[in-house]
C-alpha cells in the first residue's frame, strides 16, 4: 500500500460542477457567496466526512484523553464527591 | 456453549478476562487514532465512568463518562448518517459516553460533549459521532477550586 502523500492538485470549478474522487466520492461545489463555499459531498457512508478544523480538534482532544491514568480517576471520583 | 474467553493484559488493569460478546467493535476508529478497532467496557464508580480498554493495544484506554448526571441538559441529537452507520434504530440501544480529559492542572477535568462514543448496544458497534450541534469539545467536570 502506497504511503507516500500524492501530487497536490488544483483544478478550477463553477458552482454546480463536481469532483469525481475515485469511483464513489463525488463533491459539488453548490453556491459562492462572498469567500465562502458551499460544497455538497455524496460519499458511502464507510467514508467518514469531517470539517478539518474539527477533526483536528477532537483528535487533539482524543490525544489528551489517551493519557488519563487510574490515579486521574480516583482524584476526579474525589473531587466530584467530597467526603462528608 | 461456553463463550470464548480470552485474557487480555493491560496497562491499568492489569489482566482482565473478556469474553467474545463484551468486545465493542469501532470499525472506524477514532479521529487520532484510526487502528482504535476493538475495545471493552470496563465499568468504575457505579457506572458513571466507563474505560474504553483497547484489545489490541495493552497501554490504550479512554476514561469516558456518562453525560446527564454532569450535563442533564445534554441533547445530542446524532444524525441520520451515523445512526444507519450504527445500525441504531431505537435511541433506546445507543449507549452514550463522552471522552474525559486530565489537564495540566491535574485537578481540571473536561468531557468531550460535542464528540460522544456511541454504541449500539444491540450488536455493540460504536462510533465516535461528531454532533451537528453547538457543543464544547471540554466542558467542565469538576470545577476548579
Amino acid at each position: 500500500m502506497a504511503t507516500s502523500i500524492g501530487a497536490v492538485l488544483v483544478l478550477t470549478r463553477r458552482v454546480n460542477q463536481s469532483i469525481m474522487i475515485g469511483q464513489d466520492i463525488t463533491i459539488t461545489v453548490l453556491e459562492l457567496r462572498g469567500d465562502q463555499v458551499r460544497i455538497g459531498i455524496a460519499a458511502p457512508r464507510s467514508v467518514s466526512v469531517h470539517r478539518e478544523e474539527v477533526f483536528a480538534e477532537i483528535s487533539r482532544q482524543n490525544k489528551m484523553a489517551a493519557g488519563v491514568s487510574t490515579d486521574d480517576l480516583a482524584r476526579l471520583a474525589r473531587r466530584r464527591r467530597p467526603p462528608s | 456453549m461456553a463463550e470464548t474467553q480470552r485474557q487480555l493484559e493491560t496497562a491499568r488493569f492489569g489482566t482482565l478476562t473478556v469474553t467474545a460478546d463484551e468486545i465493542v467493535s469501532v470499525p472506524d476508529g477514532i479521529p487520532g487514532f484510526p487502528g482504535f478497532h476493538r475495545c471493552v467496557l470496563v465499568p468504575v464508580d457505579q457506572s458513571m465512568f466507563w474505560w474504553l480498554q483497547s484489545i489490541d493495544d495493552p497501554d490504550l484506554a479512554f476514561l469516558s463518562v456518562v453525560p446527564w448526571p454532569f450535563f442533564p441538559d445534554y441533547e445530542p441529537e446524532v444524525a441520520a448518517t451515523d445512526q444507519d452507520i450504527l445500525g441504531l434504530t431505537d435511541a433506546a440501544d445507543a449507549r452514550v459516553l463522552c471522552l474525559v480529559t486530565v489537564h495540566r492542572d491535574p485537578d481540571r477535568f473536561t468531557a468531550n460533549l460535542l464528540a460522544p462514543v456511541v454504541v449500539n448496544q444491540r450488536d455493540r458497534r460504536a462510533r465516535q459521532v461528531v454532533l451537528d450541534q453547538d457543543l464544547p469539545t471540554q466542558a467542565e467536570l469538576a470545577p476548579p477550586d
